[in-house]
């Protein structure tokens, strides 16, 4: 992952350094999903540094385009959108040609950054965000509590009968799971606050 | 349906989420939830509101359906193992058989009652084993002196670099002579297995005498906190980094007030071992500093991160991080602030919480200046404590700044309290903007269900407000409290004791 100086170097010009501190956040929460995002969508395993920098690259120079709205946290808000939008762009041209890895351009990721996207692409976005999440938060917890988590909830089995089968409590499941979603929503925000 | 919905504690659920609930609360609520399907509906939707269980659930599932075409590499590592494979992760090292060790490492001893000898010592019995090595209490019949001998671990001798950090870690340890420091009387590193020779000590660990006691007085958490600190200045002085400083290297003598601050070499001899290259964490992360958690390069405020966490944990009965797995821990340690002390323990000084604040600073060097400054502090609150008529409050514990995050957590207990009496409001008459739609749903959440799962969670409520409350809490508790904590604190328990949940 490049040095925070690097980060830093990636501003174009933000003059407010409460914006500094919010870019430097949002990478920090950024970053790990870009990797992951950039290796499902097929690129290849040494181009993803690469990748993933042009993305950050592409949203950092679309940061002068911002215009503070008086709102709180608006920077931050404003650079989730346009990262949104850069990550679409990239994941569309992707699945037109391939593991393009060092193939697409800054420039090219910029255009129309500004466009609300299709709601099927913000779909799509979505759903990778979503996946990534439960992908880290499942290392968090025992394998037994993810299993209870997957099979009441995404199975949609009944607690009971699956209490039954792990021989846990459904007490444990009703607060494990709940604790799941919880820190999933949680990774989430932190990206999209 | 609710049999006991007057035990219930709508704090207890938000505190649930943020891992900020005592085992004996956690075993209470999991009964309780078992029964309490009003507690069920309002952990769901604390957790996440009723669309986005289902976003996620909808997610999830169709990411399974369509990974089956993806290439392998792509897949998501969601869906849960094999239930024949479910369990712990194998342990990093197999318990130590105590007869086979006692064949391989010891010589065979005419008399019955000891298992064996060690060079000039008479092994007696085990004290205790872990995964760098195993305690045995001997001994030397010449000096008529009772030892305690730790052998290091057979899968760590054999790797060639932990026996040399090994010997000269010890050698370094041996240096140090403070009464807080458990001294090293022998070294012997050139055996089949390297072991240590140090005074045997009727004591406990911290991390026993808390499993048991739980949470400690303010007198004795300054006490103990106060004698690790200086055994911590000690070792510094001798350019000695501890990076295992946790209640299980904290002996506390029985009888006497003595504390004693164990384990160096060991610590390091297992950092550097082969273990940590491939990615294994050595020992218990709970109480390791950010910058080590992350695998960064560690200096003195590594030891003084612990040493907060030490007097978290003293102050609360509980460590200030806790998750399921390694992993889950090392996050909460770089991620996460720890609740806030008063919240677990009302009784704690709103001072010694907020210096423990300024020990766990997440950047080292925002912490406070070393163990011997820490030492002395701890050692004028204590006075303090003793004697408040005489002996001031020292300075470094009288803190100046920071007013607004007691604002902020009350601010998060209040909202606390107003959802809480939101969702618990009383069924009987309807509030004109639910008309009819409620009804049903209440009476829909009384009946037995096919499906218990969390999107079907039906008791009205605002999910999003809910939502901010684990982030604003979470903000409160940064560097330091100021006095006005108890006071909100105080007033947080009279809030939460109002008759909420009165039917």
């Amino acid at each position: 992952m490049p040095h925070p100086k690097t980060r830093h170097s990636l501003i174009v010009r933000l003059q407010d350094e409460r914006n500094d501190q919010a870019w430097d956040d949002f990478v920090v929460a950024y970053e790990p999903f870009l990797y992951r995002m950039a290796t499902r969508q097929g690129v290849p395993e040494r181009d993803v540094p690469d990748v993933v920098q042009q993305v950050l690259m592409a949203v950092a120079r679309s940061v002068e385009g911002w215009s503070d709205d008086g709102r709180d946290a608006s920077f931050r808000r404003w650079l989730s959108t346009v990262a949104r939008n850069v990550v679409i762009r990239f994941m569309t041209r992707e699945r037109r040609q391939p593991s393009g890895g060092g193939g697409t351009s800054v420039i090219d990721l910029m255009k129309n950054v500004a466009d609300e996207p299709a709601a099927s692409e913000r779909h799509r976005y979505d759903h990778e965000l979503i996946v990534w999440a439960a992908e880290q938060v499942r290392s968090e917890f025992l394998e037994t509590s993810w299993t209870a988590f997957w099979a009441t909830t995404v199975d949609e089995r009944r607690v009971a009968d699956v209490a039954a089968e792990l021989q846990i409590t459904a007490g444990s499941i009703y607060m494990s799971r709940s604790r799941i979603m919880a820190r999933i929503r949680g990774l989430i925000q932190d990206i999209m606050e | 349906m609710a049999t006991s919905a007057h035990n219930c504690d709508a704090n207890l659920l938000h505190q649930l989420l943020q891992d900020s609930l005592s085992e004996q609360q956690e075993q209470w609520l999991s009964e309780h939830l078992e029964d309490c399907q009003q507690c069920r509906s309002l952990l769901e939707q604390q957790a996440g509101g009723v669309s986005e269980w289902s976003h996620v659930r909808d997610v999830l599932r169709s990411e399974i359906r369509l990974q089956v075409d993806r290439p392998a590499a792509l897949r998501s590592t969601l869906l849960p193992v094999d239930r024949s494979s479910l369990g712990e992760f194998p342990p990093v090292s197999a318990e130590l058989n105590i007869d086979d060790f006692a064949v391989d490492f010891l010589q065979p001893s005419d008399r019955t009652d000891v298992l064996g000898t060690l060079n000039d010592i008479e092994i007696h019995s085990v004290i205790g084993q872990g995964g760098n090595g195993i305690v045995l209490k001997g001994l030397q019949p010449e000096l008529n002196r009772l030892v305690a001998v730790k052998v290091m671990a057979p899968q760590l001798a054999a790797s060639a670099a932990a026996r040399m950090r090994f010997s000269r870690e010890a050698q370094a340890t041996a240096a140090i002579v403070h009464p807080a420091v458990m001294p090293i009387l022998t070294v012997h590193s050139d055996g089949q297995l390297p072991y240590l020779v140090m005074p045997y000590v009727d004591c406990e660990t911290l991390q026993q005498r808390l499993d048991r006691e739980g949470a400690l007085s303010a007198v004795d958490v300054l006490r103990i906190g106060q004698q690790v600190a200086e055994g911590l200045a000690a070792a510094h002085a001798q350019g000695l980094v501890h990076r295992d400083v946790k209640p299980a290297n904290i002996l506390l003598e029985k009888g006497v007030d003595r504390v004693m601050l164990t384990d160096f070499g060991l610590a390091r001899a297992v950092d550097d071992g082969t273990l940590t290259r491939t990615g294994i964490i050595a020992g218990t992360p709970q109480f390791m500093s950010p910058e080590q958690a992350r695998g960064d390069a560690v200096d003195t405020a590594s030891d003084l991160f612990s040493l907060g966490s030490v007097l978290y944990a003293m102050c609360t009965g509980r460590p200030p991080f806790r998750a399921e797995t390694t992993y889950g821990i090392l996050r909460r340690v770089t991620d996460d602030s720890p609740t806030a002390i008063p919240l677990l323990n009302p009784a704690v000084p709103v001072w010694l919480s907020g210096y423990i604040g300024q020990l766990m600073h997440k950047h080292s060097e925002q912490r406070l200046a070393s163990a011997d400054m820490v030492a002395e502090t701890l050692r004028g609150g204590l006075a303090h404590l003793q004697q408040p008529l005489t002996r001031p409050l020292p300075a470094a514990l009288q803190s100046h700044h920071v007013r607004p995050w007691g604002r902020l957590l009350l601010v998060a207990v209040c909202a606390t309290v107003a959802i809480a009496a939101i969702v618990f409001r009383p069924k009987g008459p309807r509030s004109p903007e639910n008309t009819g739609q409620s009804g049903t749903q209440a009476s829909v959440a009384a009946e037995s269900r096919v499906s218990d799962s969390p999107t079907d969670s039906t008791a009205a409520t605002n999910p999003s407000a809910a939502a901010t409350l684990p982030e604003a809490a979470t903000q409160a508790w940064t560097t330091s409290l100021d006095e006005d904590l108890n006071q909100l604190s105080a007033e947080a328990d009279t809030l939460l004791s109002a008759p909420l949940f009165a039917e």
